[in-house]
């Protein structure tokens, strides 16, 4: 419990440095510092509707980053959620036009079905190939990334291009209104209801399973998981199936739900958000809920602060690196600073 | 007033501190000149620390250090080397791709320049020869058997006119030959006016090889440097021991934790033989060469319930192989393997270990334990693998039983939410036992089960593998301690280049064994 919290606090350090860090560039760059704090909160949580608005980025960034703490904490860094969630919302795009027409109890969960396991399929072959040969698993998914990029590109200008598009942007053609499970804005109960069932199920898995507790021995130590008599590609491959297919489903979520099509290039900046959200939260499914919130505030707030504050969207990114630049360099300094409070045993 | 010599080497009040552990504490030692001193104590007495400092590898908290009456400046390699002391360090770090005429140049001095093989060979030819270091100099490291490459390590690190030389635990890795071989060229060293140190930890050696014996015990010093003529086998054995825990330690126990005893070996005292049908049977095991080390090479080994067999062997012989061979982690070219009357040949460790097979490995940080994972998760990785993956735990439950576990192999720890890391050496083991020491176990490999741990661990290891022993488990203990070896195994196989060279029986020889442990080397280089 001890070691959770001073999890927690770590986080949040990080965090606060980076803000001061933001501040401080917002400040050189000749802006007020403090305005475009206040203004990136206020479009986050604080006025009306924020919330809303942040809990539509946060819920599809949670369940992809839930799956990159899975394959993170069993010792494979999947850095490709960003082609696993364009692969998942490509085969939930063509799934859709096969099953045109059908019932939608029917092909609303065949949609969702077929994104997942596009997302895992977009795992599966980095997963295949770490363990058969051995091949870098973070070269592997980031060139994933690429090719999904591309891939997407071609079926939207391709086989399921819209004829009516405008021609600024290649898309597919708009999915049924039957079978969206959330109108533009994005939030709806059905989303809530796959975030949450996502969030249990996948607690459930690392917390109160036999995987859960030997895939983390396996993400910091295989080689004595190993001596145990486990077949390390089991846990592996496992924890990069999911990790995809979770993916997947955001890509499936964002394109039934808020986008209602699949369009090249969108959302680029999705799955390494979800990384970042992963790594803060320090790989713990509750942590991931709380950081997505947050990170889901500031995507929300990118939206808000050209059009309605008149300052530029690109202050979130430079949120969004400090953080990630904090939380990897995981500064020996602050460890320090909190073992002075109580040493951990 | 008559003038003694100035002393080689003098410690004054050295204490050493890493962080909150202290691992010398005000050692004031003075040794002296052209003489041979050991230094001896139990494994974590300060040691390796003590031969640290005096090379300039350690910046001592306080104290000074003194070479011929000169202070040096502690904690910097090179000033400890300009005054003459050279440190030869437990594990040898002569690079294996080299020849042994570049390691001596490339070691030594470090010099910048234009060479061709043939200079290098004429430079150093004498060198080694003036300390009977027999090797061809374009021989690669790799290839040479460690009693050589120890002698290339001691011959490097002469190069720079040494007048102190610090060996630390030059003993472990050889067999009793070449123990004699480095004795005979420690007293030549000796005869040259060069004062050694030997860094020891058995008895034996020390009465067989040095002038002074001085004791570490807890990182202080007990006594010392004492003239080796007046101290006895059975006072040194008290004094590495303490008085305290010598009491609790049966003789026979003490003196092969200590190795007193010059032919060892009563044997484990298992009075009735082992009896039953197999439990481990190898027949005529080779294993595929690969990067981990020597390949089997047509092993039979058995070992029946109740017996205890020991693995004797010079390190890298093929007992890692063995050991792997037998937990489904190497290659088998041919040959087969039952286990527990199950033909496991081509089975994976999971089928192996659900049949009573239970691994205690070399490498206790790695193979053994992950070091930062909480000690609950550790001890239940075992249990947790047989069943399916995705059945549903309580923590809770785990750790109860965990604790129920680790208390019963008395294990010193807080919360079993503790990582594993931050357990000492013998706890560490301790949990492992209480993972592979459960009813289940019908076989034990126990490799190393010993290394690194004091007196007081390595006792409880010992009873713990008797006491397996005698519930009728099959035990596979693998040691380069002969003592060990000798103390509690009932029959011992010598291994050597990935064969089986031997076996024998209690009452063990040391010189039959010994000879087992090298003869096909020496035949080679006849």
């Amino acid at each position: 419990m001890k070691d959770n919290l001073i999890a927690v606090v770590r986080s949040l350090i990080f965090v606060g440095l980076a803000l001061i860090l933001c501040a401080l560039v917002f400040q050189f760059a000749g802006y007020n510092a403090l305005t475009m704090l206040w203004a990136v909160a206020d479009g986050a949580f604080l006025r009306s509707g924020a919330i809303e608005q942040s809990l539509r980025w946060a819920l599809p960034l949670f369940i992809t980053a839930v799956g990159v703490g899975i394959s993170f904490r069993a010792g494979f860094f999947n850095i490709g959620a960003q082609g696993q969630f364009y692969v998942g919302a490509i085969c939930a795009a063509f799934a859709a036009e096969a099953f045109k027409g059908g019932p939608a109890f029917l092909v609303i969960p065949a949609l969702l079905i077929s994104g997942m396991l596009g997302g895992a399929l977009w795992a599966l072959w980095p997963g295949l190939l770490r363990l058969r040969s051995g091949t870098d698993e973070v070269i592997t998914t980031l060139m994933g990334n690429f090719m999904a990029g591309l891939l997407l590109v071609y079926v939207t200008s391709g086989p399921l291009k819209d004829p009516s598009g405008s021609g600024q942007q290649a898309s597919s053609r708009p999915l049924d209104a039957a079978y969206r499970i959330s109108d533009s804005l994005g939030l709806s109960p059905t989303i809530i209801a796959i975030a949450v069932a996502v969030g249990v199920l996948m607690w459930l898995l690392v917390n109160r399973t036999a995987f859960g507790v030997l895939a983390s021995l396996a993400g910091r130590n295989g080689t004595m998981v190993e001596w145990q008599g486990a077949r390390l590609w089991k846990l592996g491959l496992s924890s990069f199936l999911i990790s995809g297919a979770l993916a997947g489903l955001a890509g499936t979520i964002e394109f039934m739900g808020p986008n209602g099509r699949i369009a090249s290039g969108f959302l680029p900046a999705h799955g390494f958000t979800a990384i970042l959200i992963a790594l803060v939260a320090n790989l713990s499914v509750v942590g991931t809920a709380a950081a997505a919130v947050f990170f889901g505030g500031l995507a929300s707030a990118a939206l808000y602060l050209p059009i309605m504050a008149g300052l530029p969207a690109a202050a979130i990114d430079i949120i969004n690196a400090a953080i990630a630049l904090f939380i990897t360099a995981r500064s020996k300094l602050v460890d320090k600073v909190l073992r002075l409070g109580g040493r951990p045993s | 007033m008559s003038n003694p010599p100035k002393p080689a080497l003098e410690c004054r009040d050295v204490t050493v501190k890493f962080g909150d552990v202290t691992a010398l504490s005000d050692v004031a030692v003075s040794f002296a000149p052209g003489q041979i001193h050991a230094v001896v104590g139990q494994n974590g007495a300060g040691k390796t620390t003590f031969a640290r400092v005096a090379a300039g590898l350690v910046q001592p908290t306080a104290g000074a250090v003194d070479v011929m009456g000169e202070e040096i400046r502690t904690g910097h390699v090179n000033q400890s080397r300009a005054a003459g002391v050279e440190l030869v360090h437990q594990s040898f770090a002569l690079p294996p791709s080299f020849t042994v005429a570049e390691t001596m140049e490339f070691g030594a001095t470090g010099k910048g320049g234009v060479y061709s093989r043939r200079g290098l060979s004429e430079k150093w030819r004498s060198h080694l020869a003036s300390l009977d270091v027999q090797v061809d100099l374009n021989t690669r490291i790799r290839d040479l058997p460690i009693e050589t490459q120890q002698g290339i390590e001691i011959a490097r690190a002469l190069v720079m006119d040494a007048r102190v030389l610090i060996l630390d635990e030059p003993t472990a890795v050889l067999s009793p030959t070449g123990i004699d071989m480095l004795f005979a060229r420690v007293r030549r060293l000796k005869e040259r006016g060069v004062t050694v140190i030997l860094i020891l930890h058995k008895i034996r050696e020390v009465l067989g090889i040095a002038d002074t014996v001085t004791v570490l015990r807890g990182g202080r010093k007990v006594e010392g440097p004492l003239p080796i003529a007046e101290v006895s086998a059975e006072r040194l054995a008290n004094l590495i021991v303490g008085d305290a825990i010598a009491k609790t330690l049966d003789r026979h126990e003490r003196d092969a934790l200590v190795g007193t005893k010059s032919p060892v070996g009563e044997g484990a005292g298992h009075p009735e033989t082992a009896h039953g049908p197999s439990v481990l049977s190898m027949k005529s095991v080779s294993t595929r060469p690969d990067s981990e080390g020597t390949a089997l090479d047509g092993v039979d080994l058995d070992i029946r319930p109740g017996e205890i067999v020991g693995i004797a062997g010079v390190e890298g012989n093929g007992q890692k192989t063995l050991v792997r061979a037998i937990s489904a982690l190497a290659d088998l070219a041919s040959g087969s393997i039952r286990l527990a009357g199950h033909d496991v040949t081509g089975e994976p460790l999971g089928a192996r270990r659900a049949i009573g097979l239970r691994i205690i490995p070399f490498e206790r940080n790695v193979e053994g334990l992950s070091l930062t994972s909480s000690l609950w998760q550790n001890w239940s990785a075992r249990e947790l693998l047989q069943g399916s993956l995705l059945r549903v735990i309580r923590p809770a439950t785990v750790r109860e039983a965990c604790d129920r576990s680790l208390r019963e192999w008395s294990v010193h720890y807080h919360n079993s939410a503790q990582k594993a890391g931050s357990l000492s050496g013998g706890n560490a083991q301790k949990v492992i036992l209480a993972r592979e020491v459960d009813r289940g176990a019908r076989l034990i490999i126990a490799a190393q089960p010993t290394r690194g741990l004091d007196i007081g661990a390595t006792a409880f290891v010992w009873q713990a593998l008797r006491q397996a022993r005698d519930r009728g488990v099959a035990i596979l203990l693998i040691s380069s301690d002969l003592d060990e070896l000798f103390d509690i195994s009932d029959r011992v196989v010598v291994m050597l280049s990935g064969r089986v060279n031997g076996e024998f029986r209690a009452p063990f020889d040391i010189a039959s064994v010994g000879a087992a442990m090298t003869d096909a080397a020496a035949r080679k280089s006849a």
